[in-house]
């Protein structure tokens, strides 16, 4: 019997670390669960190929993002998405997306989340799942820092507005 | 800072706001303002939900299933390269072949001729007269009818000489053996002399193909050359 490499030895600590983690990223993208297995797995067979090209450990996160991020690319370069505009998108219609099982408050903020566009929704998970650095995100998203504040500020006013809270540009506005 | 800075910055990134040291102007201001200190508190309950219900938990087996899919797409690569080594090292093989194949055809039959010898040096040492029935049917495999078998053959063989189809020969004289290729499938353009690894040759065209004798001293060349050109040609 072979001994294990010490690549295989690496791929299989990044897939135990970080597959779910991916998952998370993934579904949130593209919003469904099989499709989202889908990337990951596709996303960590791209890795295993290139994996001589991660030099630190402590980037393995954001490497295994920009493959998934691409490999998500991909997919839409194949099939033309279906956008929402979230202007058009109603609080009810959050509340009526629900089901009878998947009520509550955070069924009602995964529903508002689909909803929001991914331009938006991406820098946000990119903060609250993947803990990055506004910096970190432009980098990843090849835009300016100053973009990625005004994303991330107006995520959680649309997340909020969906929700029925009080958006946070009127909570300034009022303080002016 | 004043309260639309602090707003915006908690909206941008509260988690930062949250953990920024007290000499951070945003602490300082929370520390001032109540009523963004209550703020604070507000993004800090939404920001708790939020990552509460971007959790989704990852199907069961998730680890497991990519790890078997890479191992398997590993396996399946590894057979592949090895099936592409074995086809590269054939079709190397194949054109190697090919190569010295084409080399050889490159080679002068004289050349050949000489090379086919001294493979078989110890038929030189043979004396004992062959049957003349043996010499004909050897020449009818490579279909020549002989007119006649010339006499004092000790040795007969239907030979490769290169890729050609030959009979090779050897007829003892009294200046030492000497050797007779019948190259049957080539006929070169005109007879020649020539000397090469210390012995001495004559190659000439008969009947369809080339007759080439090889031996230490041309003395009995035209001898023989006259028995074989009437036992081909006659």
């Amino acid at each position: 019997m072979s001994p294990v490499s010490s690549k295989q030895r690496q791929f299989d600590a990044l897939v135990r670390g970080y597959s779910g983690d991916l998952f998370r990223y993934a579904y949130w993208l593209c919003g469904e669960e099989a499709l989202a297995q889908d990337l990951v797995q596709e996303s960590f067979l791209r890795a295993w190929r290139s994996l001589d090209s991660l030099r630190e450990t402590a980037a393995a996160k954001a490497w295994l993002i920009t493959i998934l991020r691409r490999e998500h690319a991909r997919l839409y370069e194949r099939k033309t998405p279906q956008f929402v505009d979230v202007d058009e998108v109603e609080v009810a219609d959050v509340r009526e997306a629900l089901t009878p099982e998947g009520s509550g408050e955070d069924a009602l903020i995964r529903a508002a989340m689909l909803k929001l566009d991914v331009k938006y929704r991406e820098p946000l998970l990119m903060q609250v799942l993947g803990g990055f650095s506004c910096e970190e995100i432009a980098r990843e998203l090849n835009i300016s820092s100053a973009a990625v504040m005004t994303q991330l500020f107006r995520a959680r006013q649309k997340l909020k507005a969906m929700l029925g809270g009080e958006p946070i540009e009127a909570q300034v506005y009022e303080l002016r | 800072m004043n309260c639309v800075e602090f707003r915006r910055q908690l909206a941008i990134d509260p988690q930062a706001t949250a953990a920024a040291d007290s000499t951070q102007p945003v602490v300082q201001h929370r520390a001032e303002c109540p009523r963004c200190a209550e703020a604070h508190a507000r993004a800090l309950a939404f920001e708790g939900d939020l990552a509460r219900a971007l959790n989704v938990a990852a199907p069961a087996q998730l680890a497991e299933a990519i790890l078997l899919a890479q191992t398997t797409a590993e396996r399946r690569r590894r057979t592949n390269l090895r099936r592409a080594s074995i086809f590269a090292a054939a079709a190397a093989l194949v054109l190697a072949v090919g190569v010295v194949g084409m080399r050889a055809e490159a080679k002068p039959l004289s050349v050949q001729a000489v090379e086919h010898l001294h493979s078989e040096e110890e038929v030189l040492a043979l004396t004992a007269p062959v049957a003349a029935a043996e010499v004909t049917a050897t020449f009818a495999k490579r279909g020549i009818a002989l007119k006649q078998v010339p006499d004092g053959i000790s040795f007969v063989a239907p030979c490769p000489v290169g890729n050609h189809r030959s009979v090779h020969l050897v007829m003892p004289t009294a200046d030492g053996p000497l050797t007779v290729i019948y190259v049957a499938d080539q006929k070169i353009g005109a007879a020649a002399d020539f000397e090469r690894d210390g012995l001495r040759g004559r190659s000439l065209p008969l009947g369809n193909g080339t007759l080439i004798l090889l031996a230490k001293s041309p003395a009995e060349f035209d001898r023989v050359e006259v028995q074989w050109r009437a036992a081909i040609a006659g």
